[in-house]
């Protein structure tokens, strides 16, 4: 939810709640003061009344009206009501309604006859202000959203628009192609800040990324070079005569642990050149031929591990790619199949148009399918394997905008490279 | 046959020179472009192994010069860069081969040996041990003149083993040669003993001896 939206619906409970309260004691109020208007009215007729009796000694003419009627009565039985205040509703013919009125009832005497007098006072005028005001309030509400919304477009318009501005900046931001941030200036103090603040810090970490990068590069290439020549004075040693059993087996320990730093050291360079973007040199690939190639090769290996290779399905298919990674992509995929698989297992190259899939029975992973193509996720069964080669896998699909993609169905891995605009 | 190294990592350069030595070469060793330079000009070499980052120069102009002077020169170019286009690059300029560090240097043996006798300097057409004879250029080998029949892989084997005659062969680098690479987590030492067994199995039944060596702990050597 927008900043604005949110603060606007903020605001908009707190009028709701205000415009219902401020409408209740309105009413309330004009309520109290009309009742006090109509009681006086009422208590003034009857002054009148009992004044004309006293000074003319008759019964005064009684009218009749919509808004007020005097109603006369001769009462017999001598139980005088004194002053008798109340509602009551009358029905009008004319409206086909009820419709409320105030009632004063008193009892006077004329010639020692008492008689009951009934003011009526209508308070229809009241109902209509109750209407009005709920009329008027929901018009001001009204005017007040609209106004709301207005002020939110502009403020959106303008005043946040170096934020939003920022915000799409920082999102695309990306260290690896590093362009500076041009964000806007912005004449609102907060926002200048947040600017600011950002410039510095995607400025740190770029320089720290740098060092760091250059340092990874440096590292592994240098180590190279040590690696080579302890591998090599490890093999010279190993020609020596007279070597105990034990020396023997420690020799051996030596020069296997260095040999799988050396090719883990090579496959972590070639990960780092493919993200650095260094192999540009590209050409119009034929996928299925390269497959067929890799598939001839593997063919031993999986013959050794007891696999069957279901008759391959290759459409022919052409994409733009540099063929070193291409083949380090083909040949990962299918050495992943082998590995994770099972002994009298399957694998099922199949490559349309669309994607390449490859599947092969096995049992289920154990993380989640993102951490598939992370390095080191290799499962604890496979401890020669350096996990590396799914990131590999990974980074390639990432450089040519192919979209890997795993499941696990009925004991059966599948790892599909979806192709895009990329086709040939 | 004289073979040239030109690396400028003194003991890696020297591990070199000492297990090449067992072998019948003479080797002479460059530690920078300008030395490496001036003995490639000086005298011709029958192979040339190459580093592609020296401290003064960059090992690929050692293979122009070698390419336009002396272009029967055999040249292996080895690099810390496993740079699948500087590799092309070598191979492109008339490189013979391409190893990256760290390699096995019984494997840098074989290749040497290879690519002398692909440039056939010596006329040697046949790789002789005891009674078992190996024709590189048909890829057969016979024990007695009897020919035996060995699948690719053992034939490499063989070709490897007799490459590096008298040597200790670790697992690693035999399982490297056979398969390249990528093959950790395959088990293939398990399969290298089975390709020993059936490549023994072979021989014997030729009529020839074991000549293939268990060497506790380490791994296999080839004595004749």
């Amino acid at each position: 939810m927008r900043i604005l939206t949110k603060t606007s619906l903020y605001y908009l409970l707190v009028s709701v709640i205000v415009f219902l309260l401020g409408g209740l004691s309105f009413y309330k109020i004009m309520q109290v003061e009309i009742y006090d208007e109509v009681d006086d009215q009422l208590f003034t007729d009857k002054e009148n009344i009992l004044e004309y009796i006293r000074q003319n000694n008759e019964l005064p003419s009684v009218t009749s009206g919509i808004s007020e009627a005097i109603l006369v009565k001769e009462v017999t039985v001598a139980s005088p009501t004194l002053e008798a205040l109340s509602d009551t509703l009358i029905f009008s013919a004319y409206d086909e309604e009820f419709l409320p009125f105030r009632k004063l009832t008193f009892t006077t005497y004329q010639d020692g006859k008492p008689y009951q007098y009934t003011i009526l006072k209508s308070l229809m005028d009241f109902d209509d202000l109750s209407e009005s005001t709920m009329l008027a309030m929901g018009w001001i509400f009204l005017l007040l959203l609209f106004g709301l919304v207005t002020v939110n477009y502009i403020i959106n318009r303008f005043a946040w628009a170096n934020f939003y501005d920022t915000l799409a900046k920082v999102k695309g931001y990306s260290l690896s192609r590093f362009q500076p941030l041009h964000l806007r200036s912005s004449n609102t103090r907060e926002f200048q800040e947040l600017n600011e603040v950002l410039l510095a810090m995607t400025d740190k970490i770029h320089g720290d990324y740098l060092n760091l990068k250059e340092f990874t590069e440096n590292a592994s290439h240098e180590i190279q070079t040590p690696l080579a020549i302890v591998s090599s004075k490890l093999e010279l040693f190993m020609q020596s005569e007279n070597l105990t059993p034990q020396q023997a087996t420690m020799l051996e320990e030596m020069y296997s642990s260095v040999n799988r730093l050396g090719r883990l050291n090579k496959s972590l360079i070639l990960l780092t050149r493919i993200e650095n973007r260094e192999f540009s040199e590209r050409e119009q690939l034929p996928l299925h031929e390269l497959l067929k190639e890799q598939l001839e090769q593997l063919h031993e290996i999986m013959e050794m591990h007891d696999l069957e290779l279901l008759p391959p399905k290759l459409e022919a298919v052409y994409l733009t790619m540099n063929r070193g990674l291409a083949e380090v992509l083909v040949s990962n995929l299918l050495l992943n199949a082998i590995r994770h698989n099972q002994p009298a297992g399957t694998i099922e190259v199949r490559l349309s148009q669309e994607q390449l899939c490859i599947s092969n029975t096995g049992s289920a992973l154990e993380g989640t399918p993102e951490e598939l193509f992370r390095r080191f996720m290799s499962s604890k069964d496979q401890a020669g394997s350096l996990g590396i080669g799914l990131a590999l896998v990974s980074k390639i699909c990432t450089v040519y905008r192919l979209q890997p993609s795993y499941t696990y169905t009925d004991g059966l891995h599948r790892l599909c490279i979806k192709f895009q605009k990329n086709r040939a | 046959m004289k073979v040239l190294i030109i690396e400028d990592e003194q003991a890696l350069n020297a591990s070199i020179v000492t297990y090449l030595q067992q072998g019948s070469y003479t080797c002479d060793s460059a530690l920078n472009f300008r030395e490496a330079r001036q003995k490639v000009m000086n005298q011709p070499y029958d192979c040339v192994l190459v580093d592609l980052t020296l401290p003064d120069g960059n090992g690929l102009d050692i293979v122009r010069l070698l390419k336009a002077n002396d272009p029967e020169t055999g040249i292996i170019i080895i690099s810390a860069k496993d740079a699948l286009d500087d590799k092309v690059a070598g191979l492109e300029l008339g490189a013979d081969d391409y190893l990256t560090k760290p390699f096995h240097l019984s494997e840098l043996n074989a290749r040497l040996k290879s690519v002398l006798r692909r440039r056939n300097f010596n006329g040697q057409k046949v790789l002789q041990a005891g009674s078992l004879e190996v024709y590189p250029e048909s890829a057969e080998a016979m024990v007695d003149g009897q020919k035996l029949t060995l699948t690719k892989k053992e034939y490499d084997l063989l070709l490897y083993f007799i490459s590096n005659k008298n040597r200790v062969l670790t697992k690693e680098s035999i399982a490297e040669h056979l398969w390249g690479d990528h093959i950790e987590g395959l088990d293939s030492l398990d399969f290298v003993y089975t390709h020993i067994k059936n490549l023994r199995r072979k021989l014997v039944e030729a009529g020839g001896e074991d000549p293939i060596q268990t060497v506790y702990g380490m791994g296999y050597k080839f004595s004749s």
